[in-house]
Order: structure tokens, then C-alpha cells, then sequence
């Protein structure tokens, strides 16, 4: 059986695709029967769709600083 | 703004050379692009990699097929400068050791029978962008993950900002998949941990 200590590692496993039929399995059993690892995969889920956007945007003397190398190689 | 979802006609501008187009993609992607270079080749260098990085991806946009998101094939093209700055430095190691070390994450949040003793609590948040707006929080996440050791940072950014598959992160970094997945599973789980506090406390 599955426990809820196991569950945060087999999650990672299965939300970068590589989790087998047999601990997909297990896994889907548990969540089914446990709330508190349903919402930590639905959290780990959405902080994971938030981290591409951590790092904001570059500000305008950054985004110059690489457009006018751009134009000095082209050149 | 800087996800993984490409929008069409953007790509098509890109595609046909159009100058605006590529500014804003700087802007969209030159900081997360920063933060991979950083780990693997060091502050000093990291700002030249990506530099040369933007010259060719510039060169090589028109031939872009949109198989992956522009994020993802952008980092290539950054860990490829990177290889090469490590060569030409005749650096042989590509990342420190890449060994995980002490104790794992959450072993405090679970009781001896293996379930939850404090389980996460109810985030408010109920999207990626919400996650984000409370700039309190995004400042901690920041200073977190620039606190990270270099091997978990390296390999979050491939992974979960720049959406590289598992196995290419693996290859990219010469780390074995069992030490690739502690690690990440460390990087990840201190996220986590910072934000349940925050959502739990309002303070990180
Ligand atoms: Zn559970």
C-alpha cells in the first residue's frame, strides 16, 4: 500500500510523465481515497505551471543591452 | 507574458523577421534564460552565454518548426553556448557534484505510520497568475530559488521553467535519472514548503 509520505515523490514522477501503469495505479487508489494528497497534487500541480513565469520580465536597458549586440554582429 | 504556450501569430512575426516581435521575446525570456547560465557556467559568464545565445537564435528563428515551445528551444540553444564556454575554459566539469546530500524534504510533515501530520493546508490561489500577483510571495520564491545549489537550480530550470523532457534534463546536465529525481524532488519541495507557509501564515 501507498502511503501518504510516499505520495509527493510519486507525484513529481508522474507529473514529468515517466510514472509506470502499476504505480499510476497505486497512486490514482490513494488520491481516491485521500484528501490531503489530492490537494497536494493539485497545489504541486499549479506552483509548477507558476514557475516559468517566476522570473518576470527583463527590463528595457536589458532587453537594448542584447538587441544592440544583435546589430553589432550583424553588421 | 513568459509561458510555455506560444501564441501563432506572434510566432509567425517572428518567423518573417520582424524586429518588435524579437525585442519582446527578449523581454519575455532573457531572465529565465539568465537563471539557467547562471548555474552552470557562473554569474561572470553567464550574461555572455546568453548573449551569444540570442545571436543565434535570432540566425536560426526563421527555420523554427514550433515542435516545442520557444522557452524549451531557446534553453537549448543556451546549454549548447554553455558547453562550448565550459570547452573553451577547459573547465571539464559541467556542474558541481551532482550527488544529493542530507536529509530529504518534509520528513517533519509526516507521522511514523507514513500519513500527513501536517498536511498542506487550502492555498488560495486557485491559478499559476494568482500564485504570482502577491508580490510578497514572488520576492521570497526568488530569493529561494536563488538560494538553491546550483545542481537543483540547473535542473528546475530545465525542467519545470523551460519545460525540457526528464530524460533530454538527464543528458543536458550528465546526471543520472535516480539523482536527477532527488534533486528536483528537493528544489521543488522547498517551494512547496514556502508557499503552503505563506498561505498559512501570510508571511514567508
Ligand atoms: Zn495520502
Amino acid at each position: 500500500m501507498l502511503r501518504c509520505r510516499d505520495v509527493p515523490a510519486e507525484a513529481e514522477v508522474l507529473l514529468d510523465g515517466e510514472l509506470g501503469f502499476g504505480r499510476r495505479v497505486a497512486l490514482r487508489f490513494h488520491l481516491f481515497m485521500c484528501g490531503n494528497c489530492r490537494r497536494y497534487l493539485s497545489q504541486l500541480r499549479l506552483l509548477l505551471g507558476a514557475v516559468p513565469q517566476m522570473h518576470g520580465q527583463a527590463s528595457d536597458e536589458e532587453v537594448d543591452q542584447v538587441l544592440e549586440r544583435l546589430h553589432d554582429h550583424s553588421h | 507574458m513568459s509561458s510555455l504556450h506560444d501564441d501563432t501569430s506572434e510566432l509567425a512575426q517572428l518567423r518573417s523577421g520582424d524586429e518588435a516581435a524579437f525585442a519582446r521575446l527578449v523581454r519575455a525570456h532573457h531572465r529565465a534564460l539568465l537563471a539557467l547560465a547562471r548555474p552552470i557556467v557562473g554569474e561572470s559568464e553567464a550574461a555572455e552565454v546568453v548573449q551569444i545565445a540570442w545571436i543565434k537564435a535570432h540566425a536560426a528563428l526563421k527555420d523554427f518548426e514550433g515542435r516545442a515551445a520557444l522557452r524549451t528551444w531557446l534553453s537549448r540553444i543556451v546549454i549548447n553556448e554553455a558547453r562550448m564556454m565550459l570547452r573553451q575554459r577547459k573547465r571539464e566539469v559541467f556542474l558541481e557534484d551532482m550527488q544529493p546530500q542530507g536529509a530529504g524534504p518534509f520528513v517533519d510533515r509526516f507521522r511514523s505510520d507514513g500519513h500527513w501530520s501536517a498536511p498542506p493546508v487550502n492555498w488560495h490561489a486557485d491559478s499559476p497568475d494568482s500564485l504570482l500577483t502577491r508580490e510578497e510571495l514572488a520576492d521570497c520564491l526568488a530569493t529561494l530559488l536563488d538560494s538553491l545549489p546550483s545542481n537543483q537550480r540547473a535542473l528546475l530550470e530545465l525542467r519545470d521553467s523551460d519545460g525540457v523532457p526528464f530524460d533530454e534534463v538527464c543528458n543536458m546536465l550528465g546526471v543520472s535519472a535516480s539523482n536527477a529525481r532527488v534533486l528536483l524532488h528537493r528544489a521543488r519541495s522547498r517551494l512547496f514548503a514556502l508557499v503552503d507557509h505563506f498561505e498559512e501564515t501570510g508571511e514567508c
